[in-house]
């Protein structure tokens, strides 16, 4: 038996809307993870130096930063509302194979506004 | 363990090409997984051009068509024909089915056909399944009761027979197990949705005495936990149940018990 071939898997397999959510959900953990550290960083570091601040605010309003900050805002909303899919989900509800494909729909696009939104309402924000 | 790509053994080569013969104008090419354990190479796609103006409308048509036309080598497992037995569940066209039950007109361009995802191949189309039937032994999937009944059937209410609907079809064809990602990486140790709805089955079924000991039995971080609600395996299933919405039913029982 150990000679024989593994099928192909993850290769081959078609995604679903369910299936990217799902993987999209963790990946979106693992950066915020990420990124609230950076932010605790940014905070602990403002305490230590004059300076601090200058350098932060620079990066942040770099093209990278930028790219951090709407990721981030992005990620969030994203896991925010997949998590809300998942209460659902405990609960017993949202199983449908239909209602699960709109509902996941909904996380990305949701997702997406939400960061458009917050973004362009950055100036009123801070 | 993830592991995305395939071991050296099991990576994919260029097969053969099976020409046309008839002359027909009506052709589609059919791609097929092959491996023969004879030989030792490594697996490989052969692709064939069907004559579809004399092909009937399902996968398994196409498959027997084939096999009865084209190349009599080919291995895959077919029984009733009529999507009960299970015997012919494939990945076609990136998605797991069963061969006698989809059109082939539903597939769009070449017609992909590939063994259930992540099993070892013992030929061609036909994976090896016996650490799922395992693992359905494990959830123990026969009546547990003290009652002794000789000469009628163990009644139950029409209501509690319906908390059967959704889970008594479950023909075990493996498309579902198949398709989940969760089961790929951890199929020693995830039972997997369609054992996991087996279990259910069981579990919520009245006439069972051992609900409790069965929800402690799969109450563990591998054997149930590893579902993480991806949907593959209700996306999967050839016979339109839910196993994903069968494990949070179980979770739920175990959160709320």
């Amino acid at each position: 038996m150990s000679n024989n071939p593994l099928s192909p898997h993850i290769q081959i397999y078609n995604w679903h809307i369910s299936s990217l959510v799902s993987i999209s959900h963790r990946i979106t953990g693992v950066i915020n993870i990420l990124a609230l550290s950076l932010i605790c960083f940014w905070i602990w570091i403002l305490f230590l130096e004059d300076n601090s601040y200058q350098i932060v605010s620079n990066f942040l309003n770099s093209f990278f930063g930028k790219f951090f900050i709407i990721g981030f805002v992005w990620s969030y909303s994203f896991q925010i509302l997949s998590e809300i899919r998942h209460w659902f989900w405990d609960l017993g509800y949202g199983f449908d194979l239909k209602t699960s494909k709109i509902t996941g729909a909904l996380v990305i696009l949701g997702s997406i506004t939400i960061t458009i939104v917050l973004y362009s309402l950055r100036g009123l924000l801070l | 363990m993830v592991q995305i790509n395939l071991p050296k053994k099991s990576e994919i080569k260029k097969g053969y090409y099976y020409k046309d013969k008839t002359g027909s104008k009506n052709l589609r090419k059919v791609n097929i997984y092959r491996w023969d354990p004879a030989t030792g190479d490594n697996p490989r796609i052969d692709t064939y051009e069907v004559d579809m103006d004399n092909c009937p409308s399902k996968v398994l048509d196409l498959l027997n068509k084939i096999k009865n036309e084209i190349d009599p080598s080919i291995a895959y497992r077919r029984s009733c024909a009529h999507g009960v037995c299970g015997s012919c569940a494939m990945n076609m066209d990136g998605k797991n089915g069963l061969a006698c039950t989809k059109p082939h007109a539903e597939i769009k361009g070449e017609i992909n056909i590939y063994p259930l995802p992540h099993l070892k191949v013992l030929k061609d189309l036909i994976g090896d399944l016996s650490t799922l039937y395992k693992q359905y032994e494990s959830v123990q999937p026969w009546l547990k009761t003290t009652k002794k009944i000789d000469d009628s059937e163990h009644l139950q209410s029409k209501d509690d027979r319906s908390k059967l609907d959704g889970l008594y079809e479950c023909i075990m064809c493996a498309c579902c197990s198949t398709s989940c990602p969760s089961y790929w990486w951890n199929g020693d140790k995830y039972l997997g949705p369609a054992v996991l709805l087996q279990a259910y089955r069981w579990i919520i079924d009245s006439r069972d005495e051992d609900r409790k000991e069965r929800l402690k039995k799969v109450a563990d971080e591998l054997k149930l936990y590893r579902c993480h609600t991806i949907m593959n395996c209700t996306n999967a299933c050839p016979k339109g149940l839910n196993p994903a919405k069968a494990i949070a039913e179980i979770k739920k029982m175990l959160a709320t018990s």
